[in-house]
C-alpha cells in the first residue's frame, strides 16, 4: 500500500539544482521520445545519433544551428522575462512576426539612404517598437482588467499570423514585392541594410545572435542587481507586499510585457536583416520560434544567460530537423521531442519544492 | 475503563525541523467537555489533526471507546464519530448551508432533493439550539453563523465526539455563550465535546476537566472545579505570568497630535463598505489600542492609514501633513511604519532573503542605489548591523525569511520599521502566534518605540495586550469606533460587551 | 427561404460550434475540479488525427467505422489528458506551463503531426465522415429543417450531452463534491472527497471530450487530416469556459456564437460579399479578446463562478 519513494518538502533550494533539472529533464525527454520512438518502430538510438550529427557534429551544422539559436534565444528571452513576473506572456511568437513587419518597413524605407550603421541600429530599434508596442496589448489588458495574458497574448499570435498573410498574400502593401505576381513574396531589402556576419572560431556567426547575447547580459543585470529587478522579484513573490511597499504592480507589468515583446520584436528584426532580407511571411509561420521559445525558458529555469545556452541547443535539435526531415525521419518528431523537453522541465520542477526520500530509510529514521 | 471516549497514548509527530508532539498522553471521558490549553506551538493542533486522521502520528496510539484505532485519513476519522470544527472554517463559500452540511456524506442520495435536505438541516440546528437559515449562502453568513454550521457539519455526521479549535477567536462574548449552551446540549445527549483553546477564562467556564499542553508534551489533567486560573497559567507557560500595566519610561503627549483620521470611510475587497465616518488621534509618544473582533475593519483600517487601500471619504494627516490617498509610498515617506497582521506575506516578501527584507523600505534612497542600479554590498551591511541590533536569530543575511521562526520573522519585521525613523506605527496584531520570549520583546520594543515618541495604533484582538500597553483605547464595531476610553478606566467587561455591539456614550 | 443568409449562417454556426462546444464543456468539468487545462489544443488535435487513422483503417460497416473512430479519438484525448493530470495532480507542478508543455508536444507540430506522418493519414480523405441526418425527413422544412432536423448525430448528442452535465453538475451528489473539490479542496478532503481522484477523472472527462471535438473537425468539417487544423479552437474554448460562466448551457450559446463567426468568411465568401477574408478570419480572435476582456472586469470575477481552487495545487499536509 505504501510507495516505495515519498516526498518531502524541501526548505532550501541547492544551488546545484540550477543545473541537475535541465540536466534530469533532457535526459527524462530522450527517455520518453525513444519510448514513443520504439512504439512507432525506429529505432531512437540511430535518430538520437542523426540530430547530434546534423546538429552539432558535421560540417557546417554549428553554423546553421547558431542561425536557428538566434531567434529561439529572443523568443527564449521574451518568454523568461515576462514568466520571471508571473505574467504567462506566449505571445513570442505573433511579437516576432510584428517585429519583423516594423524592421522590414525601416529596412525597405531607409534603403541604401542613410549609413549602414545608422541603418541597423534603427532596424533593430524598429522591431523592439514593434514587438514592444504589441505586447504592451497583453500588458495593459492585464494590468487594467485583469484579462488572463495567456489566452490574449495567444489570440494576438494568431492575429499577427493573419496580419502577415495579409501583406504579403491579400494585398498591394508597402512590404510586397509588385514584380511578384504569380506567386506573392515580400519586397527584398538594399543589401546595405543587410546585417553583418562574423566569422567566429571557423563558424559563421550572425549579428542577431550577439545581440541575443548582449540582450541576455543586460536582462541578467536587470534581474539581479537593478531596482526594477528587485521590485519584479518582489511582485512575483509577494504581490501583497509590492502593495505594502508601495511598489506600483500594474506599471511594472505592463513595463515588463512591453520588454518582454521587444525582446521578440529584435529576433523579428533579426531574421529579415540577418536572414531573410525581406519580409517572409510563409517562413516565419513556418518554424513556430515564439513557442520553442517557451521550451528554451523554462529549460533555462528563466535564467538569461542559460537560455542563450538553451537556444543553441533546441536550435542544434530543430535544425538537425530540417535537414533530416524525410520518410525516415518524419515531421512532428522535432516538435515532440521539444514538448517532450519542456513536459520533463516543468515535472522536473518538483525537485525544487520536495525531495524525494526512500520510504524505508525513513521508518529506520524513526527507529533509530 | 468503559467510561472512556477517546484515549491517546505516547503520541509523537514530527515535522522537518520540529517534534510537534513528543509522547503526548491525552484521555477524554464519554459526557464532559474536555479543555486542550496550551499556549501557540504547545501542539494542540497537531494532536488534534491526528485525532482527525489528517496526520499519522510517528508514534503511539489511539483508542476509541477502548479499541485501538489507525485513521488514515480525515474520512475514517469522521466515519468512526469523530468530527472537527477547525478555527479556520472548512466551508464552500458559494454554497448554500444545507449544501455545506451534506458534502461528503454517504447517505446523501444521488440526487439531491434540495427542499428535503434543508428541511433536515432546519431540524437539527433547532434541536441544538442554533439560528441558522440552510438556504442562505455561506458567503452571506457572519463569521458566528458560519461556525454554527460547521458544527452542522459534524452533527449531520453522526460524530460522537466533537473537536473545536479555538472556538471563540472570532466570536464576539454573546455568541461564545450561545456557543457554550450548544455544547452543553450536546454533552447533555451523551456526546463528547475536546475544546482547544489557549484563553483561561473560557476554559475555566466551559470545561469539566482541562489538560494541558507545553512544549509538545502533556504537563497534565485536572478537574476544572479543583483548580484555578493561575495554576493553570503557570502550567501552561512553566512559570506564574502576572498579567500589570507596563511601566512608561516617558508620558505620552496626547495633545501633540502625530496621527490624525477624519471621517474615514472605505470598501472591502468586495466593495463593502468597510469603514464609517471612522475618527481617532494619537498623540506624540501615545499607545491607542483598538480592540474589537476580526473582522469589523481592522484589517482595512491599517490599510488605508499605510496608503495600501484607498479611502472614499475624509482625511488622513500625519504630524499635521495630509497624507495622499491610497499611495503606499507617501504614507512610508510621510513616517508611517506598519506591521501587518500577516507578516509573512504582506509584510515581507517570504521567499526573499533577510537583506532583501531589510531594504525593502529604502531600497529606493540614494543610500542602497544609484542609477537604478543597487548597492548590494551595502544592502547585506544594512541587514547585517540590524540583526545585530535587534537580535535576530538567522543563520546569515542571506537566508529567506520563510525559514525562520516566528518570533524572527517579527524581529526582522521590527527592525526594518523602526530603522525608517517613523512617526507613527500602526501594529496589527503583532504578538499573534508568538511563544512568551518574543511576545515580551516585542512589546518591549513597542513601548521601547512610544517612549521615544512614536505614535502607535495598536490594532489587538487580544484583551490582555490591549489593556497592559495601551494609553486610550477605542474599540471597533462594524466598521465604527464605537467607544473611545483611557486605558486606565476600561474594565473587560465593559469592553466585550461593546466588542458584541453594546451600545455605549462616547467618552471623550 | 432555407437559402436565407442568417438561417444559413446559424445552421452552420451550429455546425462549426459543436466541436468548440465539445471542448469548452470539457473544459467546464476539468476547470470545475480545480485543474486548469492550457492543453486543449493538444488534445484535439490528438483526437483528431487518432480519429482520422481509425476511419481509415477500421474495418466493418461505416456506422462501425465511425463509432469507433470516436472511441479512439475520445480515448486518445483522455490518455493525453492523463498526463496532464498526472503533472498538475500528483507532481503539482504549475498548470500553466504544463498545459502549454501539452499542447507544444501533442500539437500542430508535435506528436500530431507526427503520427500523421508515420500513419501516412494525410494522404487519403477520410471516406467515412460523420455525415449530417435528415431527421424525420424534416431537413428542408422551412426554418427548422436546417436548424433542427440536418445535423450530425454529434450535435443531438452535444444537446443531450449540455442538458446532462447541468443536471450532473447541478443536481446530483457526484456533481455537488466535484464543485466542492474545485472550491475547496481542504473542504472536500475534511469530508472525505478525494481531490486526487476527482481532478484524475474530470481532467480525462474534459480530455476526452476535447479529443471528441478534434474528431469533428477531421471527421465532418474538414473532412480529412491537416496538420494543426483545429487552428485555435482549443484556447478559443478556453476562453468558452470563462465565458459560459463555468455552466453547460451558457457554454453551448457562446460555442454557437463563436461557431457563427467562423463560419462567417465561408457564407459570406460563397455570396460575394466583398468583405476582406482576412479581417473575418481574424474575427473569432478579436472576439475572444473582446469577451474576455469583459467578462474579467471588477464586477465579473467573483461572482460569475469562478472555482476559488483553479489553478492551484492540493496539498494536504502543508506546514
Amino acid at each position: 500500500m505504501k510507495s516505495p519513494i515519498r516526498l518531502e518538502r524541501r526548505l532550501e533550494q541547492p544551488r546545484w539544482l540550477n543545473w541537475a533539472i535541465p540536466l534530469i529533464s533532457l535526459l527524462g525527454a530522450l527517455v520518453v521520445g525513444g519510448l514513443v520512438l520504439l512504439a512507432t518502430g525506429k529505432n531512437p538510438l540511430d535518430v538520437y545519433w542523426r540530430i547530434l550529427d546534423r546538429g552539432f557534429l558535421s560540417e557546417r551544422s554549428i553554423t546553421g544551428t547558431l542561425r536557428t539559436a538566434t531567434p529561439l534565444a529572443f523568443t527564449g528571452l521574451c518568454a523568461a522575462a515576462a514568466f520571471r513576473l508571473g505574467v504567462i506572456n506566449i505571445g513570442g511568437e505573433g511579437q516576432l512576426y510584428v517585429g519583423a513587419v516594423g524592421a522590414a518597413l525601416v529596412g525597405l524605407w531607409m534603403g541604401g539612404s542613410a549609413p549602414v550603421g545608422i541603418t541597423i541600429i534603427v532596424m533593430v530599434v524598429a522591431g523592439m517598437v514593434f514587438g514592444a508596442m504589441y505586447a504592451s496589448i497583453v500588458g495593459v489588458l492585464r494590468s487594467q482588467f485583469n484579462t488572463n495574458e495567456i489566452i490574449t497574448s495567444l489570440m494576438l499570435n494568431y492575429i499577427a499570423g493573419i496580419i502577415l498573410n495579409y501583406l504579403i498574400f491579400n494585398s498591394r502593401s508597402y512590404w510586397r514585392d509588385p514584380r511578384s505576381v504569380g506567386f506573392p513574396s515580400g519586397k527584398p531589402l538594399e543589401e546595405r541594410t543587410h546585417w553583418p556576419t562574423y566569422e567566429l572560431f571557423g563558424f559563421s556567426v550572425a549579428f542577431g545572435f550577439l545581440l541575443a547575447i548582449a540582450a541576455a547580459v543586460v536582462l541578467w543585470v536587470i534581474y539581479k542587481r537593478s531596482r526594477l529587478g528587485f521590485e519584479i522579484g518582489i511582485i512575483a513573490d509577494s504581490p501583497r507586499a509590492a502593495r505594502y511597499v508601495g511598489i506600483r504592480t500594474k506599471w511594472t507589468i505592463v513595463a515588463v510585457t512591453a520588454m518582454s515583446g521587444a525582446l521578440a520584436g529584435i529576433g523579428g528584426a533579426s531574421q529579415v536583416g540577418d536572414f531573410a532580407h525581406y519580409l517572409d511571411a510563409k517562413g516565419l509561420q513556418l518554424n513556430n520560434f515564439g513557442y520553442t521559445g517557451i521550451v528554451v525558458a523554462a529549460l533555462a529555469r528563466l535564467n538569461p544567460l542559460g537560455a542563450i545556452l538553451v537556444a543553441v541547443l533546441l536550435g542544434g535539435l530543430t535544425n538537425a530537423g530540417y535537414s533530416l526531415q524525410g520518410p525516415d525521419f518524419p515531421s512532428g518528431l522535432v516538435g515532440t521531442l521539444q514538448g517532450l523537453i519542456l513536459f520533463t522541465a516543468v515535472a522536473g520542477e518538483i525537485l525544487t519544492k520536495y525531495r524525494l526520500r526512500s520510504n524505508r530509510a525513513g521508518t529506520k529514521a524513526v527507529a533509530a | 475503563m468503559t467510561n472512556s471516549a477517546v484515549r491517546m497514548t505516547g503520541v509523537v509527530k514530527r515535522f522537518p525541523g520540529v517534534v510537534a508532539n513528543d509522547g503526548v498522553n491525552f484521555e477524554v471521558l464519554k459526557g464532559e467537555v474536555h479543555a486542550l490549553l496550551g499556549e501557540n506551538g504547545a501542539g494542540k493542533s497537531t494532536l488534534s489533526n491526528i485525532l482527525t486522521g489528517l496526520y499519522r502520528p510517528d508514534e503511539g496510539t489511539i483508542e476509541l471507546n477502548g479499541s485501538p484505532v489507525v485513521f488514515g485519513s480525515p474520512k475514517a476519522a469522521l466515519d468512526a464519530g469523530i468530527g472537527m470544527v477547525h478555527q479556520h472554517f472548512r466551508l464552500v463559500e458559494p454554497f448554500t448551508v444545507a449544501e455545506n452540511v451534506i458534502l461528503g456524506n454517504p447517505e446523501t442520495p444521488f440526487v439531491i432533493d434540495t427542499g428535503t435536505t434543508a428541511e433536515r438541516v432546519a431540524e437539527l440546528a433547532r434541536r441544538y439550539d442554533m439560528a441558522v437559515d440552510p438556504n442562505a449562502k455561506i458567503w452571506q453568513l457572519s463569521v458566528g453563523e458560519q461556525q454554527r454550521v460547521e458544527i452542522l457539519k459534524v452533527l449531520y455526521r453522526g460524530a460522537q465526539v466533537l473537536i473545536l479549535d479555538e472556538p471563540t477567536a472570532v466570536l464576539t462574548p454573546i455568541e461564545a455563550e450561545a456557543l457554550f449552551r450548544t455544547l452543553r446540549a450536546m454533552t447533555a445527549e451523551g456526546r463528547t465535546v475536546i475544546f482547544i483553546s489557549h484563553k483561561l477564562d473560557e476554559v475555566m467556564s466551559v470545561s469539566d476537566r482541562i489538560t494541558v499542553l507545553r512544549g509538545g508534551r502533556t504537563v497534565g489533567t485536572v478537574n476544572t472545579r479543583d483548580t484555578s486560573t493561575r495554576e493553570l497559567a503557570s502550567m501552561m507557560v512553566g512559570r506564574s505570568v502576572e498579567f500589570s500595566r507596563v511601566v512608561r519610561q516617558s508620558p505620552a503627549d496626547p495633545g501633540n497630535v502625530v496621527l490624525s483620521l477624519t471621517n474615514v470611510n472605505c470598501e472591502d475587497d468586495r466593495g463593502r463598505q468597510a469603514l464609517h465616518e471612522v475618527t481617532v488621534t494619537v498623540g506624540r509618544g501615545e499607545i491607542v489600542g483598538v480592540a474589537g473582533v476580526a473582522g469589523n475593519g481592522q484589517r482595512e483600517l491599517a490599510e488605508v492609514i499605510a496608503g495600501m487601500r484607498s479611502s472614499t471619504g475624509g482625511t488622513i494627516t500625519v504630524s499635521g501633513n495630509e497624507v495622499p490617498n491610497g499611495r503606499a509610498r507617501a504614507a512610508i515617506a510621510g513616517g508611517v511604519a506598519h506591521v501587518p497582521e500577516d507578516r509573512l506575506h504582506t509584510g515581507l516578501a517570504a521567499g526573499h532573503s533577510v537583506e532583501d527584507n531589510m531594504a525593502l523600505k529604502n531600497y529606493r534612497t540614494p543610500l542602497l542605489s544609484r542609477f537604478g542600479l543597487l548597492k548590494r554590498n551595502v544592502i547585506t551591511s544594512q541587514a547585517g548591523d540590524l540583526v545585530s541590533k535587534y537580535d535576530v536569530k538567522t543563520p546569515d543575511t542571506a537566508t529567506p525569511v520563510r525559514l525562520l521562526s516566528g518570533g524572527n520573522v517579527q524581529k526582522v519585521l521590527l527592525a526594518r520599521e523602526f530603522s525608517t525613523n517613523p512617526r507613527v506605527l500602526i501594529a496589527a496584531s503583532p504578538t499573534r502566534g508568538l511563544d512568551v520570549g518574543a511576545i515580551e520583546t516585542v512589546r518591549g520594543r513597542l513601548v521601547e518605540a512610544a517612549d521615544s515618541g512614536v505614535g502607535i495604533l495598536l490594532i489587538s484582538e487580544d484583551l490582555e495586550e490591549i489593556m497592559s500597553l495601551a494609553d486610550r483605547i477605542v474599540v471597533m464595531y462594524e466598521g465604527r469606533l464605537v467607544a473611545d476610553i483611557p486605558a486606565s478606566q476600561a474594565t473587560r467587561e465593559q469592553l466585550g460587551l461593546l466588542m458584541g455591539g453594546a451600545k455605549m456614550e462616547v467618552t471623550r | 427561404m432555407n437559402s436565407n443568409i442568417f438561417i444559413v449562417i446559424a445552421a452552420s454556426a451550429i455546425f462549426y460550434g459543436t466541436p468548440l462546444f465539445f471542448a469548452a464543456l470539457g473544459g467546464v468539468f476539468t476547470e470545475r475540479s480545480g485543474v486548469l487545462n492550457l492543453g486543449v489544443e493538444g488534445m484535439m488535435l490528438i483526437g483528431g488525427v487518432t480519429g482520422a487513422w481509425a476511419s481509415l483503417h477500421v474495418g466493418g460497416s461505416a456506422w462501425f467505422t465511425v463509432v469507433a473512430a470516436i472511441c479512439i479519438a475520445m480515448a486518445a484525448g483522455a490518455a493525453v489528458a492523463a498526463l496532464h493530470a498526472f503533472l498538475c495532480v500528483t507532481l503539482k507542478a504549475n498548470q500553466t506551463v504544463a498545459g502549454l508543455s501539452i499542447t507544444i508536444f501533442a500539437g500542430a507540430v508535435g506528436l500530431s503531426s507526427y503520427f500523421a506522418n508515420i500513419w501516412k493519414v494525410a494522404e487519403n480523405p477520410v471516406t467515412r465522415q460523420i455525415r449530417k441526418l435528415d431527421v424525420l425527413g424534416l431537413a428542408d422544412a422551412p426554418i427548422v429543417g436546417p436548424l433542427l432536423f440536418n445535423h450530425t448525430i454529434l450535435t443531438y448528442a452535444s444537446w443531450v450531452m449540455c442538458a446532462v452535465a447541468s443536471w450532473y453538475l447541478f443536481r446530483t451528489k457526484i456533481g455537488l463534491q466535484l464543485r466542492a473539490v474545485g472550491e475547496s479542496p481542504q473542504t472536500a478532503d475534511a469530508m472525505g472527497i478525494s481531490v486526487v481522484k476527482y481532478r484524475y477523472i474530470h481532467t480525462m472527462l474534459g480530455g476526452a471530450l476535447a479529443g471528441l471535438g478534434g474528431a469533428f473537425y477531421s471527421l465532418a468539417i474538414v473532412p480529412t487530416w491537416v496538420d494543426g487544423m483545429t487552428k485555435g479552437a482549443g484556447w478559443i474554448a478556453i476562453a468558452l469556459v470563462i465565458f459560459g460562466f463555468w455552466r453547460p448551457g451558457l457554454t453551448l450559446l457562446g460555442a454557437y456564437l463563436f461557431g457563427a463567426l467562423q463560419s462567417l468568411g465561408t457564407v459570406l465568401k460563397s455570396r460575394s460579399y466583398d468583405i476582406p477574408g482576412d479581417v473575418l478570419d481574424a474575427l473569432p480572435f478579436v472576439m475572444t479578446i473582446v469577451v474576455l476582456v469583459l467578462v474579467s472586469t471588477r464586477f465579473a470575477h467573483k461572482r460569475i463562478g469562478a472555482p476559488a481552487a483553479l489553478g492551484v495545487p492540493y496539498e494536504r499536509e502543508e506546514r
